[in-house]
């Protein structure tokens, strides 16, 4: 895909935007498809760590909660400017995670998987705890200023508008790293996710371009946060547990792990799943996971593998 | 000057009590392919393992063109000259054909890496197939595009680890002829373990022979192909 035909298709994407804020009346169900794609970048944060490292993740909500937590905190002890804030928080997260990843990605396969969660429930703990500053399990309000990047509060908060703005900031994020997997520095992730030993014996260094991925994905999973986190001005203990990363999770895999897309289809199948169980929503996960289930059984590699292999047939005999 | 480009000497490798390598000493000559040949888990893979800084050495010194590459890890006595390809086939099976061995130049600091890639291919008759991903190739053109990793950025030494398990007849011949061709055409010396004999004592300069992790013979195939300790050892009678 070259350059042009990428802002093409982020150009159109703006516009599905348009077209379904036109076709939706409703603001509950606008508020629904905000949050549908506030998880869709999760869990691009979460799918680019599967993709380009191999590495499952069951912490990941650790740099979703904390992003709403430390702008949050910032914003309550006045610090600096909100829009200082959220350069700060993602800025932390991206170092902090690096550093994390530069010990961790040398863990293989399971453990990595474990590490993960427990580095992920000691933060759920520690949010937990500290009641002085973060309200334990009560949590904390957000106080968001009156104008962010210009924008009063008032406009910014409205539904369709905060819907914009996360499908905006979805698709730059879906370009940025589509443009970082083009780079050499995403042939090298390929190589190592591949074949590691392979990799070193063609001169690549592994421990730095793994933990440069995880932080990458931590990174995005920290945008997610702060969507969030404008989203419902609050942040709780909640937004760090294991099961908000397991959730995220399950969209990846069941939208599929070998495009950028699958992440994003999961997590829209996901919420359209659930609004449409209605008052049987309660029971939701046990549905969806029978139907992860049934994804990893008739298409291991997700809902995105199925509609490719459509497709293919599709063209193969029209 | 020595004319030794790779020399490793009194190397060992034990694990625990286990002897996998035992005061192995071995050169290589500019330009010369050597067989390194012996039962199975006589050691041979071992010792590249030890030379390419796969496995640590228990005692010993590896040098390549005089330099102690010994306390060097795996990456940086590659990008010094050792490459290796590796028993089971060893690429980067969701990946592009040209695309990896590209990658592989451009780590190697080859300016015109894509320019090298080609050469590669081309040597290897890869080059109609650069454009596929390495897990639809055939096995023996696997073999071939594992090898072509290996040969990216002319390393001064090549290990290569039975590379015509699994090939067929025909391939094994082809390939023994090109490593043949290649050692003089790109100045590699070359270092081959390898069960095929027809291949190790058609095309070796020199061979050495191990057996529980020691050598128990060395000189020019005819040589070594009549010392009686590697007709008990390894060859038979009928050798």
């Amino acid at each position: 895909m070259t350059l042009t035909r990428m802002s093409l298709n982020a150009l159109l994407a703006v516009v599905a935007a348009g077209v379904i804020l036109w076709l939706t009346t409703s603001n509950s169900l606008l508020g629904m498809f905000t949050q549908a794609v506030i998880y869709a970048i999760f869990a691009l944060g979460v799918g680019v760590l599967l993709k380009q490292n191999g590495l499952v993740s069951f912490g990941h909500a650790l740099y979703f909660g904390a992003a709403g937590y430390s702008v949050a905190v910032i914003l309550q002890l006045g610090w600096m400017p909100a829009e200082w804030a959220i350069l700060v928080t993602l800025v932390g997260i991206g170092s902090a995670s690096f550093l994390v990843g530069l010990v961790i990605v040398r863990v293989p396969g399971i453990a990595f998987g474990m590490l993960t969660l427990a580095i992920g429930q000691m933060a759920y703990l520690l949010a937990v705890r500290a009641r002085g500053m973060t309200g334990g399990s009560d949590g904390m309000s957000i106080q968001w200023p009156n104008t962010l990047f210009g924008v009063s509060q008032s406009t910014l908060l409205k539904p369709s508008v905060l819907f914009f703005v996360s499908w905006v900031v979805l698709v730059l994020v879906t370009c940025v790293l589509v443009q970082v997997m083009r780079t050499r520095f995403g042939a090298i992730t390929e190589a190592i996710r591949d074949n590691e030993e392979r990799a070193r014996f063609i001169g690549i260094r592994t421990a730095v371009p793994r933990a440069a991925v995880y932080a990458l994905s931590a990174v995005v999973a920290g945008v997610a946060g702060l969507m969030s986190a404008l989203n419902t001005g609050f942040v709780s203990p909640e937004n760090l547990h294991w099961s908000v990363s397991a959730i995220t999770l399950l969209m990846v895999v069941v939208g599929g792990v070998k495009s950028l897309a699958g992440p994003i289809i999961g997590a829209i199948v996901y919420f359209l799943f659930k609004d449409l169980l209605g008052e049987h929503a309660t029971h939701s996960m046990a549905i969806f996971g029978a139907a992860l289930i049934a994804v990893i059984v008739f298409s291991p590699d997700g809902l995105i593998g199925a509609f490719q292999r459509l497709f293919k047939r599709k063209k193969v005999h029209p | 000057m020595s004319a030794h480009v790779l020399q490793a000497r009194d190397v060992a490798i034990h694990y625990g009590g286990v002897k996998a390598l035992d005061g192995v000493d071995l050169t290589l000559e500019k330009g010369q392919i050597h067989g390194l040949i012996g039962p199975n888990g006589a050691g041979k893979s071992t010792v590249i393992d030890a030379i390419t800084g796969r496995r640590p050495l228990t005692r010993g010194e590896v040098t390549l063109d005089g330099e102690d590459v010994s306390h060097l890890g795996a990456v940086a006595r590659r990008m010094r000259g050792l490459s290796r390809s590796f028993q089971r086939t060893s690429i980067f099976g969701g990946m592009g054909v040209r695309k990896q061995v590209e990658l592989a130049s451009y780590k190697m600091g080859v300016k015109d890496s894509g320019a090298d890639a080609d050469a590669v291919l081309e040597e290897l008759d890869l080059r109609r197939l650069a454009d596929m991903e390495a897990e639809d190739l055939g096995y023996g053109e696997q073999r071939r595009l594992d090898l072509a990793l290996a040969l990216v950025g002319r390393p001064k030494v090549l290990m290569l680890d039975e590379p015509m398990a699994g090939l067929s007849v025909q391939e094994s011949h082809d390939l023994a002829h090109h490593l043949k061709t290649l050692t003089s055409r790109w100045s590699v010396s070359v270092l081959l373990v390898e069960h095929d004999m027809d291949v190790v004592f058609g095309i070796s300069d020199v061979i050495t022979v191990f057996e529980l992790g020691r050598v128990i013979a060395h000189g020019a195939p005819a040589t070594v192909r009549a010392d009686p300790r590697v007709r008990k050892a390894y060859l038979g009678s009928a050798a």
